[in-house]
């Protein structure tokens, strides 16, 4: 078996074919659907935007998958603005599960549904 | 491709162990819901690999590629069944690492690392600080108990229709479209044509490589030749690569297409560089205002006011100030 640095160092210069890239695309897509799934039933506040961010890894596989499809790197460093936006929506919304807890006393998103306008 | 009948019945499988699986609060058929959800994600994938071995060999990829989703579709259905917000976090860590896998087969190594410490290092920190910070401690009586809101799911058989008609119509889409998608092989040339840029890169790679009897291509005092214009005298591109090399000596030598070692290619960081810092300079900055946003909203969020009135802000203020009379007495003392 060979090991993951060689296949990593030799795959760059020949195309992927199409099929394989349908692998990765089925990976993330089921991924994305059991982060919506995620999202949509659980009701504690941090494991819905754990799911957000499963959501965004699925996005990122997509990404990868393609930019190694089309040779280039653009997929690559549209992973990085991925990142820094899932970093950004974690800061804010970990604010906003602190500010609810310290009010409600509790991580029930339902918690909200009092806000009004 | 998956055939639909095939894809149709591994998607209705997979919903059915999901809407299983998820938290309910009467007795919840939990590791029955998982395993069903696993057994309809390993027929996906089953059939994807059988599908594929049948357009020859080629098109077959990677056994890591199976391992790591396979790893990567688990940690993500645990992370959305389990009752415990911990180990659903730690359950997505083992999501990443495994996706990092799956990077690092798509030669996508930077990205791979900076998944790492980003996410694993330090998102999911992160997370696991908040659910320190914002859970109830366990009452004497009931240490094991689980909040309300963590014991049951909500809507699960609408969510989990959703979510899988999604993903059925999500696969199909992707599959008559990537079948019709075409790579560009002359797109790989774009990555020597960047190389050319870094002479001394090319330097250091030919310095670090031999030629057939064992001897370094390039010297400790070869330099690459440089025309009347100083630009570098090479071609990287094509059948009739070049280098041409000005040993210590004085002499010209070139080196040609058949003796470049086939480690004269670009590098996943240097290409993502190029792409990063050359094409999307823009982007770039954006992205240090969006973060600068978000400190600044997390900050004045999370801030919590402190109701004091005049007295106390003296107490807590002449607390941090240092007595005149002992100050000077109590500094020295600690200096000898």
């Amino acid at each position: 078996m060979t090991d993951l640095l060689t296949i990593a160092q030799a795959a760059m210069p020949a195309p992927m074919p199409g099929i394989t890239l349908y692998h990765y695309l089925v990976v993330s897509a089921i991924m994305f659907a059991l982060g919506l799934i995620g999202f949509l039933t659980r009701r504690n506040l941090i494991i819905m935007f754990l799911c957000t961010e499963l959501m965004f890894q699925a996005a990122g596989i997509a990404l990868i998958a393609f930019s190694r499809f089309h040779l280039n790197h653009t997929g690559e460093t549209f992973v990085i603005f991925v990142l820094t936006v899932a970093a950004a929506e974690a800061a804010m919304a970990l604010a906003l599960v602190v500010l609810l807890f310290r009010r409600k006393e509790t991580l029930d998103a339902s918690g909200w549904s009092e806000m009004q306008g | 491709m998956l055939s639909p009948i095939l894809l149709y019945g591994a998607c209705a499988l997979g919903a059915v162990g999901v809407m299983l699986a998820l938290p309910r609060k009467t007795v919840s058929p939990f590791a029955i819901g998982v395993l069903v959800a696993a057994a309809a994600f390993g027929l996906a994938l089953v059939g994807l690999g059988v599908s594929a071995a049948q357009m020859g060999a080629g098109h077959l990829p990677n056994i890591h590629f199976y391992i790591f989703s396979g790893i990567a579709l688990f940690g993500a259905l645990r992370l959305i069944t389990h009752p415990r917000p911990v180990y659903a976090a730690l359950y997505f860590i083992l999501t990443i690492l495994s996706s990092c896998g799956l990077y690092l087969i798509l030669s996508a190594e930077f990205m791979a690392f900076a998944l790492v410490i980003v996410y694993a290092g330090a998102i999911l920190i992160t997370y696991l600080f908040v659910i320190m910070l914002a859970t109830e401690g366990p009452s004497a009586d009931a240490v094991e108990a689980l909040a309300d809101y963590d014991r049951a799911a909500r809507e699960p058989l609408l969510a989990t229709v959703c979510g899988f008609l999604l993903l059925a119509s999500l696969v199909t889409i992707l599959g008559s479209g990537s079948a019709s998608l075409k790579a560009d092989p002359k797109l790989a040339l774009d990555g020597q044509a960047k190389l050319m840029l870094m002479p001394t890169r090319v330097e250091t790679i030919l310095r670090n490589a031999r030629d057939g009897v064992g001897n370094p291509l390039m010297k400790s005092g070869d330099k690459i030749a440089r025309n009347a214009q100083g630009l570098p005298e090479m071609k990287l591109t094509g059948d009739d690569r070049f280098v041409k090399v000005a040993r210590a000596g004085g002499n010209v030598d070139t080196i040609a297409a058949t003796d470049l070692p086939a480690t004269l290619k670009l590098e996943n960081v240097e290409g993502v560089a190029f792409s990063l810092i050359g094409e999307h300079p823009g982007a770039i900055e954006i992205a240090g205002v969006i973060l600068l946003m978000a400190m600044l909203g997390a900050v004045v969020l999370a801030r919590k006011k402190v109701e004091m009135d005049d007295a106390a802000k003296k107490t807590a203020a002449g607390r941090n100030l240092v007595d005149p009379a002992l100050g000077p007495a109590s500094g020295s003392g600690g200096a000898a």
